[in-house]
């Protein structure tokens, strides 16, 4: 492992304790942001002041708590990485129909179902890989990230809480908040981009507050009381409800799979010799991720993640230390005990949360995009993704569409989450009838269409869902090979390429008749390239083992085969 | 494939759209060959429109920029994308050739 160059402390390293201490602030102002969540789940729930007080800071203590699983390893747990949690917006959805349905004690048992769930998830990694390809891994976080959003502008408007229109002054102050953000976000540089959604929120707040839409005595009882406190324990409760399994059961998939690319970035990051993921730390990385959603849940906090923005932070500042969590986890168990955090997030108006929902949402509807987009798409796939993105927004738009089923079945599958994520499944293993994984391609030799060749393994990685970047490596290597050949003479008959396919290898094999291909290991020089076809031609070979993962060539009476294998 | 040839500010800006492979090489090394073989020349050639380089694609290139350090002639190459870039890495050319982002700054590079 190697340091790439932009670090100033790597994952290794030992900041001094100033560097050390700021990084921790960093880290959790970011992390505050998303105290949100559990505020507005206590309020879903129709707890007290003092309860979701109670919640935001039991959950900053099981905040301080995952952040150590995850960055320091402990045999099965932790990747050792600074990728700590947030209250998670994949918990989020469903904690809110937990809420609704059976309060505080629903969403904390659940979430420890879920914690559970993960950490099962984290020895079943590869078959969660083939399970749920990168199109339905990213229609799960577009489905989050609607979801957000739907929330979010619901409770910027009011819609259930009052009868009639919005207020004006509630679309003033939402709109308010919202630009605020939107222009740090857009034109801010340094904290003030970095810190866009806590500026944001804090001017809505001021904002809300001077037109009266906060109630002074309601504020008063929030800076009246001792700054530091003993978190209070009274919410706790622990229920399990079967209905409320198959929203969890996703969140757990969605958080599992949210690890796994962050851990996977986390090892990029540290590493500039790094060629591909290391499955160990990432299946310990699950673990604690889970692990830590189990202590969530008994601790009466809100389900935890993984997150994406605290990797980016930690890659942008070049500090990637593992000791940096150590301040994180002091910093969150200081603010752990002063209740006045909770109450300003409870007390926060409507209009100013919703807007901060809906700005969160854009960043996660485009990370789900994304996502679904690094692999090459074909029919198949493009209806999967349209009819799930469908199924599961008439949910939202047609709250009566499921009156049809009995009430646990409704509170199932009642979100556009899990609507969509089920249709999405279904039609990935029903289109998976007929699919098949290996293709061929007869080359006459003499006429080397190298586009042709292209467009095979285009289409046909398309049909596969194999990732864009591993297509692109594989065309390369075959049409090249074959041009090699053709170029050189050797061929006596047909050339034959086939390629295979599964969610972990890609496979191309070039078949013909003639002496074993030349795969240098070593670069030929500029003089033996320039110098005649056969410097060409050791080129070639030399870039064909380079680009594939693994390379052999093989050959018996006569017939030579070249197999180039690219991991997935 | 096919060859554009223009004059910018006595910059010979030669760019290369399709494919570059061992049947359409000759035809470029020799349009490579015609530019830089006149002492102190400047010449710009533009991959922006590049599909596919083959290792047929690069000889004829670094025979083309033996030639122009020959005789005193200057070669930059522009508008890699990635998937181009990622193969000049990956046969050591990066280091080989004068590449920058866009044709503007070629033609500022070469001059």
């Amino acid at each position: 492992m190697r340091k790439p160059p932009n670090l100033s402390y790597g994952v290794d390293d030992t900041p001094p304790l100033g560097v050390n201490a700021l990084s921790g602030l960093q880290h959790v102002g970011l992390m505050s942001i998303y105290l949100i969540y559990p505020a507005l789940v206590a309020q879903a729930a129709g707890s007290s002041v003092e309860v979701a007080a109670a919640v935001v800071s039991m959950t900053l203590v099981a905040l301080a708590i995952g952040t150590l699983l995850q960055a320091v390893p402990l045999g099965p747990v932790g990747s050792g990485y600074l990728c700590q949690p947030i209250p998670s917006v994949v918990y989020f959805v469903p904690s809110l129909v937990a809420a609704k349905h059976g309060g505080l004690p629903a969403v904390f048992g659940m979430t420890i179902a879920a914690g559970v769930l993960e950490v099962a998830l984290a020895r079943a990694l590869r078959r969660l890989r083939a399970l749920f390809p990168a199109e339905i891994a990213g229609l799960v976080v577009l489905l989050v990230g609607i979801a957000t959003g739907v929330v979010g502008l619901r409770t910027a408007l009011g819609a259930g809480h009052h009868a009639g229109p919005p207020s004006s002054i509630d679309i003033g102050l939402a709109l308010l908040t919202l630009v605020i953000m939107v222009a740090l976000n857009v034109w801010g540089r340094g904290p003030m981009r970095l810190f866009c959604v806590l500026i944001g929120m804090a001017i809505g707040y001021l904002a809300a507050w001077g037109m009266g839409r906060i109630e002074t005595v309601e504020l008063s009882g929030a800076v009246a009381g001792a700054v530091f406190a003993l978190p209070g324990f009274g919410h706790l409760g622990w229920g399990f409800d079967a209905s409320l399994v198959l929203p969890f059961a996703i969140a757990a998939i969605a958080a599992t799979l949210k690890v796994i690319g962050n851990v996977t970035t986390c090892q990029k990051a540290n590493d500039a010799e790094w060629v591909r993921a290391d499955m160990r730390s990432i299946s310990r990385g699950v673990a604690g991720d889970g692990l830590g959603s189990v202590v969530a849940g008994a601790l009466g906090a809100h389900g935890l993640n993984s997150s994406t923005g605290a990797v980016g932070l930690a890659s942008a500042t070049g500090v990637t230390s593992r000791r940096v969590a150590y301040s994180v986890a002091a910093i969150l168990l200081v603010l752990a005990f002063v209740p006045k955090l909770g109450l300003l997030f409870y007390l926060m108006p409507r209009p100013v949360a919703g807007a901060a929902l809906v700005f969160s949402s854009t960043f996660i509807i485009i990370n789900g995009l994304e996502i679904m987009t690094s692999r090459l798409l074909d029919a198949r796939k493009t209806l999967v993704i349209g009819l799930a993105l469908v199924f599961g927004l008439a949910v939202e738009v047609f709250p009566g569409l499921l009156e049809i089923l009995p009430p646990a079945a409704r509170v199932a599958l009642g979100t556009s989450l899990v609507l969509g994520t089920l249709v999405g499944l279904g039609l990935t293993f029903l289109f998976r009838i007929g699919l098949r994984r290996t293709a061929t391609i007869a080359v006459p030799p003499g006429a080397v269409d190298t586009k042709a060749l292209e467009d095979f393994l285009e289409g046909h990685g398309a049909a596969w869902g194999a990732r864009r970047d591993v297509i692109e490596r594989a065309k390369f290597n075959l049409a090249q090979s074959i041009e090699t050949l053709a170029s050189s003479g050797v061929t006596g008959g047909a050339l034959e390429a086939a390629a295979s396919f599964d969610e972990f290898n890609l496979d191309v094999r070039v078949s013909y008749d003639g002496p074993p291909l030349e795969l240098p290991e070593k670069r030929p020089t500029n003089e033996e390239i320039m110098a005649s076809e056969e410097g060409e031609r050791k080129l070639a070979g030399f870039m064909l083992r380079r680009f594939a993962d693994r390379v052999s060539v093989a050959h018996r009476n006569g017939r030579s085969t070249v197999l180039f294998h690219f991991d997935h | 494939m096919e060859l554009r040839e223009e004059q910018v500010s006595g910059v010979t800006a030669l760019a290369v759209r399709g494919r570059l492979d061992s049947t359409t090489a000759p035809v470029f090394g020799q349009k490579l060959e015609e530019i830089v073989v006149t002492p102190k020349s400047r010449l710009v050639v533009d991959f922006g429109n590049l599909e596919y380089m083959s290792s047929a694609g690069f000889r004829v290139l670094l025979v083309a920029a033996k030639r122009a350090e020959e005789v005193g002639s200057r070669l930059v190459l522009c508008g890699l994308s990635p998937k181009v870039r990622q193969l000049f890495d990956l046969g050591g050319f990066l280091d080989l050739f004068t590449i920058v982002r866009s044709r503007d700054d070629a033609i500022a590079a070469a001059q």
